[in-house]
């Protein structure tokens, strides 16, 4: 059962790099542009690989961001389970899709988990700059199809093997 | 262009019915920690071990700009000389200075006595790096590098060179995660160093600190200075908090408002102190004369 255990190790390989890019520090005018990775990359992987279950891993994920981040326990999963049900659910509709279009249709996903952040960071008095909070749905729409060529590029090569 | 190659087209395993079902048992068990984490405490332990679990990740991240700085370590041999120098003739004035402050310590001490007050000037600190800003852009948290094996407590006081910086909210045994007094969240109990009159500075952001709920005939002036105060027992006082900017009269309201900016170098510099306040040594004091009964 070699390519499944490759498979999950690339899965988890990958959260962490994108976890890493959540981090990573970036200069104050960038940071508030800053792309959702941590969404992207499951959402790649929702799309991609039926064979994997992401729901849970989400919910995780999310846990250990809110405790990077240091906000409300739940916040950041909530938002990534939500992300992986609207891909899974449409996935039908998504594979079928070109890239571009893809790339389009994933923005109202973003959108989704822009707001919840905003709107729990809201319930829970965290106040925030409303208008500079959709920037990342518009970079994150922006980083997945470079994101999505990448993840293609870096998994066909142990695959030929 | 499909994204779809034909292989992946059917699944390995097809998948049950439940997502809808999965994903709103997570969804409400996330709702639920929300609520409860912004409630009370009761979630502290939990956070405090996932965050001791991810501290290679925090260093990990941490690598590239450290290896910037550490490339910055590569002065040139005249740089230092100039620098050996400059720190000389400062010392030689901070110890000028220093005799001074002796003989004013020793005066205040006598007139303390004459107060029959306790109080000190030299508190006890601890240096500790900065080893993560938060990324999270509305948020004003540092990480630093001590936790609770370096004694580090839950509210303790942060300063740097220049004032008040902020307060431990978060300890895991190595690390600990610190508010700024600019966050929107925290709030300080300052004095007026020119009138003696207490009031509370809330961080604001961008805006630095904000005086709000002053009595509209209160005295206050642009360019007062704020120092820390002791009441509420958080942070040692007569520290610097800030310095007024601007008064400002709330149409229609009967207070009025004042914003200072932070004497603190926020956001600049890598190292901060911890300052043990003797509040938290006299709680300490006590749970050692009663252990049996909980701490507060």
């Amino acid at each position: 059962m070699t390519p499944t255990r490759n498979l999950i190790l690339g899965f988890l390989l990958s959260l962490l790099v994108a976890l890493a890019l959540q981090l990573i520090r970036l200069p104050d005018v960038l940071a508030a542009a800053r792309p959702a990775w941590v969404p992207l990359m499951f959402a790649y992987w929702a799309l991609r690989e039926p064979r994997l279950a992401t729901l849970f891993p989400a919910f995780v994920v999310g846990l250990l961001m809110d405790v990077l981040f240091g906000t409300a326990l739940g916040q950041h999963s909530l938002g990534l389970v939500f992300v992986v049900y609207i891909v899974e659910r449409l996935r039908g509709i998504f594979i079928l899709f070109p890239l571009w279009q893809a790339t389009f249709a994933l923005i109202p996903a973003w959108a989704l988990y822009s707001f919840l952040m905003f709107w729990v960071d809201g319930a829970t008095q965290h106040n925030a700059d409303p208008w500079l909070r959709w920037l990342p749905a518009l970079s994150t729409t922006l980083f997945w199809p470079l994101l999505f060529s990448v993840m293609e590029a870096l998994r066909q090569t142990p695959d030929d093997e | 262009m499909n994204t779809l190659p034909e292989t992946h087209r059917r699944p390995l395993f097809p998948r049950g019915p439940g997502l809808g079902l999965r994903t709103f048992f997570l969804a409400a068990v996330s709702v639920a920690l929300i609520f409860n984490d912004s409630r009370g405490d009761g979630l502290q332990p939990v956070r405090t071990s996932l965050s001791f679990m991810l501290t290679p990740l925090v260093w990990l991240v941490s690598l590239p700009s450290g290896l910037m700085s550490a490339a910055e370590n590569l002065d040139s041999r005249e740089t230092l000389q100039r620098e050996n120098r400059e720190f000389r003739e400062k010392q030689l004035l901070l110890e000028a200075r220093l005799q001074k402050l002796e003989a004013l310590e020793a005066e205040n001490r006598r007139i303390r006595e004459l107060l029959a007050s306790a109080g000190r000037i030299e508190d006890e600190v601890l240096i500790a790096e900065i080893i993560g800003i938060s990324q999270d852009p509305y948020r004003n948290q540092i990480t630093l590098n001590k936790g609770t094996r370096h004694q580090v407590y839950r509210g303790q006081a942060l300063i740097d060179a220049h004032g008040v910086l902020g307060q431990v909210i978060d300890v895991s045994p190595l690390q600990s995660k610190a508010l700024l007094i600019t966050d929107p969240d925290h709030g300080i109990p300052v004095e007026v160093n020119r009138t003696g009159m207490q009031t509370i500075a809330i961080g604001s952001g961008e805006l630095g600190l904000r005086l709000p709920f002053l009595a509209s005939n209160a005295d206050i002036q642009v360019g007062d200075l704020l120092v820390s105060s002791a009441l509420g027992g958080r942070f040692p006082a007569g520290y610097p908090v800030g310095t007024v900017y601007e008064v400002k009269h709330v149409a229609g309201e009967h207070f009025m408002e004042a914003y200072a900016t932070p004497a603190a170098h926020l956001n600049q510099g890598r190292q901060a102190l911890l300052v043990w306040s003797e509040s938290y040594r006299m709680d300490n004091h006590e749970a050692e004369l009663h252990p049996d009964e909980p701490r507060p």
